[in-house]
């Protein structure tokens, strides 16, 4: 029994139904093995971590900087900023909200640039439901390529404070 | 009914030798015939007393937390949700947990060794440094001082006496599980009993390692986080703290497993006579989770910047799986165990003959047995898949998060838990359970409502709704958001499940509590048999 | 003497493989892998669907 002292030649290999499950099992396992190493190769959708440090403030400069530049409109009085075609796109996260609007193209690939000036948030874009993590200090690059086409919302999902669920954003992108 | 457990109370069954027992120190259980350690028995009562008042604490939120989610109902203010919040992941993950354990890990090492516990002392200091520990970060949380949750991500910040309670706590189940290892020491050294040890000791011992490495990330995240809160140190680097707080909090749950495993173990032996099929294809398992069941801790950083792909891949898989082989194991071998029992006493008609005529109106027996199922189905199968690397993007954070975990601690090791209770009180604190038909059907009111609140967590959560956020209708925010009706639907269903859990919660609370301090004492004589 | 070791060990034998017998809970743990396999690459082709990112 479990709670007993066991008999003495206990150390005997697997027969029947046990070892015909763990050899089930460890081919199942296998295959788990192989899946993520394989979609990182082949597969559209990674987390690669890709990430440099970064001062908030420096950060937030060149926020600024990229909106000053590349401006094309306003909504509710937060700017609508559009990158160049496979260039670099800046979203800061601040309590509470994104910061800007990004306008993109279906199909151009962009690295847009998520850090924080305070403190941890969550970057959750719907309705696709891709979740990053946003940390003051990382500079968390992603290289996105939208596959549709219209309106998105950002939403935060990582607890900042009494605002949180004020913490929204946009992303606009144009077919 | 028969009114002994089915197991055999003859020393050359059990293998031990003479105890190591001081006079006076030492009683024979009634029911079972195993040597009984006082001084283990009177830390398991107080330890689990304890755990249960916290699950009290970390229940009363839940339902709170429940009824504010519920769209319709949305009881609490931003600023109460978030402070209950952080209240209930403590108090539910660490404190009734580790208290419970420590009764776990004491018990195990005395009355299934024959030996007695190693030190009164240490014993003593394990329990004041945990309920002090855990006083003081209930005191911070509800005057307001460390709205943070569980994890007080940096650059969140709390009062420093949040951080030293979180520390103590630490230190105290450290210290208890010192104490569990020098009891092993000391039985071992006073020969105590013939051979290896029992299984169910065996899968303690895994457990206690594992919580070793889990308090010492504990050590070195909390107290430079401390001391920052105080102002000592000017900055702690939000990612760092990640990495290691992960390396405490996902830890700790690796402890739960091997603790709920070993519980399964025992309960199955104890309701239905089972035998473990093959001891070292258990033994092994076991092994597999102390060697690489600490690693998957990266699981919480698959879409964090700062780690690249590589390293997320080979933690986050438990090295190639090896850990999740071991659950896949533990998931054949507990209920081929109980298969064998049934079937061995007649129960052999078709394939699931057994199942049908297992003593499911006993408590320790459907509990055990529906935390395996919940474990299993539901919480294996959705922590595999969210862990990930790539499919934890669609996951990361939103509410399908919480909808694992329920179906792994609550659904897993609290029922599992709950199932032993039924076991702990007439046989350690040898008192009688009133109402016995509300014993038999408590666990299932307390199943049922996690498993629906789960579900409808995974559900709400595939639709992007976020986990740990007081309103999804982002009521006031600059730019609009929401979810489709589809999603209110799941969260109105979370409202529910949370509501009958509850209920289940209270039911068993009221039980082990009545049975504690009111309850017949059955001293003398063998439990009444469930 | 090796009469008795014989009979001890037919019936050690016919026990052991007695305890292998375990239909149902091969049954359960089948279904277990099958639903495993489901839900974990229902997740990757729901995860394919998104934008691509790296």
């Amino acid at each position: 029994m479990s709670i007993h002292v066991p008999a003495a030649d206990w150390f005997k290999a697997p027969t029947g139904g046990e070892r015909t499950w763990i050899g089930l099992a460890l081919a199942w396992c296998v295959v788990l093995s192989v899946a993520m190493p394989y979609w990182h190769l082949r597969g559209k959708q990674n987390s690669t971590g890709e990430a440099y440090a970064v001062e908030p403030m420096k950060f937030s400069e060149r926020v600024e900087a990229f909106v000053a530049s590349n401006k094309v409109g306003e909504e509710n009085g937060v700017p609508v900023v559009q990158p160049a075609p496979g260039g670099d796109a800046y979203l800061l996260a601040q309590m509470w909200r994104w910061y800007p609007i990004l306008k993109l193209k279906q199909g151009q690939s962009y690295r847009v640039h998520l850090s924080s000036l305070d403190l941890q948030h969550g970057f959750s874009l719907q309705p696709m439901n891709m979740n990053f993590q946003v940390l003051p200090g990382y500079d968390h690059v992603l290289t996105l390529t939208p596959t549709s086409s219209g309106s998105f919302t950002i939403i935060c999902n990582e607890f900042c404070g009494i605002g949180h669920h004020l913490m929204t954003g946009r992303v606009i992108v144009e077919p | 009914m028969s009114t002994t457990l089915p197991l055999s109370g003859a020393a050359e069954a059990t293998g031990f030798a003479t105890g190591n027992h001081r006079p006076g120190e030492l009683r024979s259980c009634d029911t079972t015939g195993l040597p009984v350690c006082l001084n283990a028995q009177w830390f398991i009562r107080i330890n689990a007393v304890m755990a249960v008042v916290f699950l009290l604490v970390g229940g009363i939120a839940s339902i709170l937390l429940a009824l504010t989610r519920a769209p319709t109902i949305h009881l609490l203010s931003a600023e109460w949700y978030y402070r209950v919040l952080t209240l209930h992941g403590l108090n539910m993950l660490i404190f009734w947990i580790l208290f419970l354990e420590v009764a776990i890990l004491y018990f195990t090492a005395t009355s299934l060794l024959n030996s007695r516990l190693a030190s009164k002392g240490v014993a003593w200091a394990s329990f004041g440094q945990m309920l002090v520990g855990a006083l003081m970060v209930n005191a911070m949380i509800l005057t307001g001082n460390s709205d943070v949750l569980m994890t007080s991500y940096v650059p969140l910040k709390g009062h420093p006496l949040f951080y030293l309670g979180i520390i103590l706590v630490a230190t105290g189940t450290l210290t208890g599980v010192g104490n569990f290892f020098a009891t092993l020491y000391v039985a071992k050294r006073d020969r105590t009993y013939n051979g290896s040890v029992p299984l169910v000791v065996f899968g303690a011992t895994a457990a206690a390692i594992i919580a070793v490495v889990t308090l010492l990330h504990g050590a070195i995240v909390m107290i430079p986080t401390f001391l920052w809160s105080m102002g000592i140190l000017e900055t702690i680097d939000a990612a760092w703290y990640r990495l290691i707080w992960w390396g405490l909090g996902h830890q700790s749950q690796q402890v739960n497993v091997c603790a709920m495993v070993s519980v399964w173990y025992l309960l199955a032996t104890i309701t239905t006579g089972a035998k473990p099929i093959n001891q070292a294809v258990c033994r092994a398992a076991f092994v597999l989770y102390v060697l690489f069941i600490n690693i998957a801790s990266a699981h919480h950083l698959l879409v964090d910047p700062g780690v690249g792909a590589g390293w997320k891949i080979w933690n986050t898989s438990y090295a190639m799986y090896l850990a999740v082989l071991a659950s896949m194991i533990h998931g054949f071998t507990v209920p081929a165990s109980v298969e064998v029992a049934m079937r061995k006493k007649g129960h052999t008609n078709g394939l699931f003959g057994w199942l049908f005529a297992a003593p499911w109106s006993n408590p320790g027996f459907s509990a055990f047995f529906m935390s395996l199922v919940i474990f299993g189905f539901l919480g294996g199968i959705t922590g595999v898949t969210l862990g990930t690397q790539q499919i934890n993007i669609i996951a990361h954070n939103t509410l399908r998060i919480p909808g694992h975990f329920h179906t792994t601690v609550v659904g897993g090791t609290t029922l599992a838990f709950m199932g032993l209770t039924y076991y702990v009180v007439p046989l350690l604190f040898q008192k009688e359970f009133y109402a016995r038909a509300l014993c038999r059907i408590q666990p299932y009111v307390f199943a049922g409502g996690v498993t629906l609140m789960a579900v409808a967590m995974t559900f709400a959560g595939s639709y992007g709704v976020p986990r740990r956020h007081w309103d999804v209708e982002f009521a006031g925010a600059q730019v609009s958001a929401g979810f489709d009706a589809s999603a209110h639907l799941w969260l109105g269903l979370m409202g529910v499940g949370g509501t009958i859990a509850f209920v289940g919660l209270l039911m068993f609370i009221l039980l082990v509590v009545s049975a504690v301090f009111f309850g017949k004492s059955n001293a003398g004589r063998a439990m009444t048999a469930w | 003497m090796s009469d008795e070791k014989k009979v001890a060990d037919i019936i050690r034998d016919e026990h052991n493989a007695e305890e292998h017998h375990t239909p149902g809970t091969m049954t359960l743990v089948l279904a277990l892998l099958a639903s495993f396999a489901v839900y974990y690459f229902a997740n990757w082709k729901a995860l394919a669907d998104t934008w691509h990112v790296r």
